[in-house]
């Protein structure tokens, strides 16, 4: 790995002893910006100074708790993700286009390593392949954005300058602390999306905030590196159900180390990238209503947002809207075998889905897989099916089942003014008519996996299990569980990387 | 065909056009606008964030690989070829510009020539495929701009070559790919999800990234294409898809291929005499007219005679900078421009320099200029205009307005300053052989046989070799 690794010429700590760079010019100092962020704070150098200034004590017992099973969950949708087909194109594409320098490991392939940014777009492109990752509020899929650059990243430095553990969970919440801030500074950004995708946006600011905090960027570095972000950022939403949707992840977890590794080049971008400048968009442009805040400059304690608002984790593989109607229909289906000794679909009249208005969630008769998952009529019938949704109900055979086809056939959708499209408010209602004309129907307010009822943690191994087992054997399995949940002991954060 | 939707028309276009489509005036215009942008390219490789870009993506040396312009001494795997050759042709702002405004030629041509040298041995491709592939991408740009109002006018919120440069660079190389109508399709697709750049980083070292990121997310899009990924297929009608960068977003049809009709037949480019903003360039012409009342016998300008300088210009908040404090930002300026082409009486290539940009003289003419926006004066390449006042201590008032100036479509550059700008750019970093060879190759694009040629003599071989390989008859 030494000559590989070398060649990066990057170090954790600028301010340490000298060394023998391949790139001298990697840490210029720039005194005179330096000068004027000290008196004219901004929204963004305030950023800058969070991201440089934050430590690992302010961390807090629940804050790290969340974040690690965040880091599981990811890393065992990353594995499962490397089955799927997009991820097989986007690895031919970065094998056929890349050849060496590689210093980084790909989810599910042991012993195949690529150039840290191409190992970071394919893992990410993993982690939302199946659309299995988490997912939080204001809505983002926040850990597959910032966990593969890291990753990455982790393996590039040199063996003298590894982050440990706690290096490593420190700049994994920074990444996700940032995403959370920059959502807060829209009112748009609390439903559902209609224009850009949410990872996209933030995604990339969050990747670049992470690497920046992992490669120990000074102040005016970090502010660079948010900038030069920005413009790498925004996918639209037509691309969501759609096979090029998890290259939003993919690209806002690479492109935003690509920023970082820019910047600690030392190329600059507008200094006031989050502040609103009317007549010249910053980050503003991909908002309709922009009001940023400031972060709290970390003295003694930060809070996090991570402290206060969980992630949901998902329990198959489908857009999250999908869990609540999941729940519902599963609970109706119950009503359904008490009521008449089976499920008997004949007896079914109609299906009323009580869902709220989003348009690319709304897909009668889905087609792929990428469109079934994104589809409330596709996951509902599907529970009342089979009693579930799991990694197969996303098969070509269980998609086009006639059995299936016949319900989907039977389903009406209704948009109830009181269920609004926000992953916070929203409930699912699935009504069976008989055909006998008595009504049942099964409600969902929060399903389980979603923050307020979250999983336990033998609900997340299980997953976790479920999903790495795909590719790696038991005993790796095993100590990847524990290396994360041990995360802050581990004296060198890239064995994580390279067990996988 | 028929074609149910607008992204599919789009594919349909793309995969039928073919050479014989291309008019004589659409070659005569694309040939110059190729040579521009070469010149200003190999000029742009002497540039800090050329050197930056260099640095970072060395990292990615391979042996798959093409060239990188105006370096025989490494190469850089097509991605990142097309990556730092895009970022040189923009950055100093000396590309073209066209009408709605972007910087069309930037985000095509570094990711074509990067393609071309790593496709099979095979296959080699011919001016006129080059032609017709840059054309396409060009054509896609300008049509989708013709999607909303709000193209029209200088930008707001998105960097436009960030915007449809990404589309049109994977038009372009899909076209070049001969990719089917559903990859064609996919392209743009794919290509959308990468598109978009805040106005907030132009004036900043990051501006070239637009194009150099367009170029290269095109070019990727197009291979992950090809390679079978997929987006969605209507990604050009939707709201949500590439609406999502317009606040009005009408998406229309384009021509029948039975008789296409360009639409760089019927709206030029702009061609930069100088690397700055274009809206700089009437300010600069309207200040030269102006000089020659002031002008002393050693040709200088009296500074301290100068009362006031008044600047009308339409309202374009990213080039109201009065005292730009970098060349990224000079090169954003209106009063900067005015000042320097009364002090010096022309602006070029070594006004933005850090000596020139401190000039104490510069600094006590820029304290004494103002900007005004009058109400009739619109912020559009089409239609905007620049009026120069100056006043002197003893009362006189000098004034000079500029409607057009020299290099905008409506008063194009001719031949000879065309290739004078390419000399002047070019050979900065290529042999006097080098510099000709390209002039000669473009001049007579749509005849040869093997672009490779065009590769080579950027990279900065010199030799009789090359030139006889052109194949010209």
């Amino acid at each position: 790995m030494g000559a590989g690794v070398a060649q990066w010429g990057l170090r954790v700590n600028p301010l340490a002893q000298s060394r023998n760079l391949a790139d001298p010019c990697l840490f210029l100092p720039i005194p005179t910006v330096l000068e004027r962020t000290a008196s004219e704070e901004t929204v963004t150098s305030s950023f800058a100074s969070f991201i440089h200034g934050v430590r690992p004590e302010h961390l807090s017992e629940v804050v790290r708790h969340r974040s690690k099973r965040m880091i599981l969950d990811s890393v065992g949708v990353g594995l499962v993700g490397s089955t799927t087909h997009v991820f097989n194109i986007a690895l031919r594409y970065c094998q056929q286009l890349y050849a060496s320098n590689a210093v980084s490991s790909v989810y599910g392939r042991k012993g195949l390593k690529l150039s840290p940014t191409l190992a970071a777009f394919t893992n990410g492109i993993a982690a939302h392949s199946m659309d299995f990752d988490d997912t939080w509020h204001p809505a983002t899929h926040p850990s597959g954005a910032v966990l593969p650059a890291l990753l990455a990243a982790s393996q590039m430095l040199p063996p003298s300058s590894k982050p440990n553990g706690l290096d490593f969970l420190l700049a994994f919440n920074v990444g996700i602390e940032v995403q959370g801030r920059l959502m807060r500074f829209s009112t748009e950004a609390h439903n559902i999306p209609k224009r850009f995708h949410p990872p996209s946006v933030v995604g990339t600011m969050g990747s670049a905030a992470a690497t920046a905090k992992l490669l120990s960027l000074n102040v005016t570095q970090c502010a660079h590196a948010l900038a030069i972000a920005a413009s790498l950022a925004g996918a639209p939403m037509a691309n969501a159900a759609t096979q090029a949707k998890p290259l939003h992840i993919g690209n806002a977890t690479r492109l935003g180390l690509e920023a970082a590794l820019l910047a600690a080049r030392g190329m600059e971008a507008s200094p006031l990238i989050l502040d609103d400048i009317p007549g010249c968009a910053g980050f503003s442009a991909f908002y309709g209503d922009y009001r940023p805040k400031p972060l709290p400059l970390p003295a003694s304690s930060h809070e996090f947002l991570l402290e206060k608002q969980d992630v949901a984790f998902k329990r198959f593989p489908a857009h999250l809207g999908m869990h609540w109607i999941v729940d519902a229909a599963a609970s109706v289906r119950n009503l359904l075998i008490n009521y008449s000794g089976s499920f008997s679909p004949s007896l079914i009249h109609a299906i009323l889905l009580r869902i709220p208005v989003s348009k690319y969630i709304n897909r009668p008769f889905p087609e792929s897989e990428h469109q079934a998952r994104h589809s409330f009529q596709f996951n509902a019938c599907t529970a009342l099916l089979d009693g579930e949704v799991d990694l197969n109900s996303f098969t070509d055979g269980c998609i086009h089942r006639r059995e299936l086809t016949e319900l989907l056939a039977k389903v009406l959708v209704e948009h109830p003014k009181d269920n609004i499209a926000n992953f916070d408010k929203m409930y699912g209602e699935v009504a069976l008519v008989l055909e006998n004309g008595d009504v049942l129907t099964g409600r969902c307010d929060t399903f389980y996996g979603h923050w307020r009822k979250p999983l336990s943690r033998e609900s997340l191994l299980k997953k976790f299990r479920s999903n790495a087992s795909h590719v790696l054997p038991e005993d790796k399995v095993n100590s990847i569980i524990t290396t994360v949940e041990n995360l802050e002991n581990l004296p060198d954060s890239s064995q994580l990387a390279s067990s996988l | 065909m028929w074609a149910k939707t607008v992204t599919e028309n789009f594919a349909n276009v793309i995969h039928g056009l073919n050479a014989s489509h291309l008019t004589d005036l659409v070659i005569q215009r694309s040939k110059r606008m190729i040579l521009d942008t070469l010149g200003v390219g190999l000029l742009g490789t002497s540039t800090e964030v050329f050197h930056k870009v260099i640095q970072y993506s060395k990292i990615y040396r391979s042996d798959a690989s093409s060239t990188v312009w105006g370096h025989s001494d490494f190469r850089l795997p097509p991605l990142y070829a097309a990556f730092v050759n895009g970022v040189a042709v923009h950055s100093m702002d000396f590309d073209d510009t066209w009408h709605p405004a972007t910087h069309p030629s930037g985000a095509v041509l570094p990711a074509l020539l990067a393609l071309s040298e790593v496709l099979p041995q095979k296959q080699k491709f011919s001016g006129l495929d080059l032609l017709l592939a840059f054309n396409v991408g060009i054509e896609v740009q300008g049509r989708l701009m013709r999607f909303s109002n709000e193209a029209s006018n200088v930008p707001k919120r998105f960097h436009p070559p960030a915007v449809v440069g990404t589309i049109g660079s994977a038009a372009a190389t899909a076209k070049l790919l001969a990719l089917d109508q559903f990859k064609c399709k996919a392209a743009l697709a794919v290509a959308a999800s990468y598109a978009g750049a805040p106005m907030a980083n132009a004036a900043t070292q990051t501006k070239p990234l637009h194009i150099g990121n367009a170029a290269r997310h095109g070019l990727e899009a197009a291979c992950l294409a090809s390679l079978g990924l997929q987006g969605n297929k209507q990604i050009l009608d939707m709201e949500s898809g590439l609406g999502a960068f317009y606040t009005d977003y009408t998406p229309r049809f384009l021509p029948t291929l039975q008789s296409y009709s360009w639409l760089l037949d019927q709206q030029d480019v702009a061609i930069k005499r100088f690397p700055a903003h274009l809206g700089t360039h009437w300010v600069a012409d309207a200040v030269s007219s102006l000089r020659k009342y002031l002008v002393e016998r050693d040709d200088s300008v009296p500074i301290s005679r100068i009362k006031r300088i008044v600047v009308k210009v339409p309202d374009v908040r990213y080039v109201n900078r009065p005292f730009p404090n970098s060349e990224h930002e000079a090169r954003h300026s209106f009063q900067f421009a005015a000042c320097a082409a009364l002090l010096d009486g022309s602006i070029s290539v070594q006004s933005f320099s850090d000596q020139n940009i401190s000039r104490p003289e510069l600094k006590e003419l820029l304290s004494k200029t103002k900007l005004e926006h009058p109400a009739d004066n619109k912020p559009s390449f089409d239609n905007l205009y620049c009026e120069v006042n100056v006043t002197l201590q003893d009362g006189k008032v000098f004034s000079e307005r500029c409607d057009t100036f020299y290099g905008h479509w409506r008063k194009p550059l001719s031949t000879e300053d065309l290739k004078k700008k390419f000399h002047s750019n070019a050979s900065s970093v290529l042999s006097v052989e080098a510099t000709e060879g390209i002039i000669e190759t473009v001049d007579n694009l749509e005849k040869v046989e093997d672009c490779f040629v065009l590769s080579a003599f950027l990279k900065g071989t010199q030799s009789t070799k090359v030139l006889s390989k052109m194949c010209l008859p």
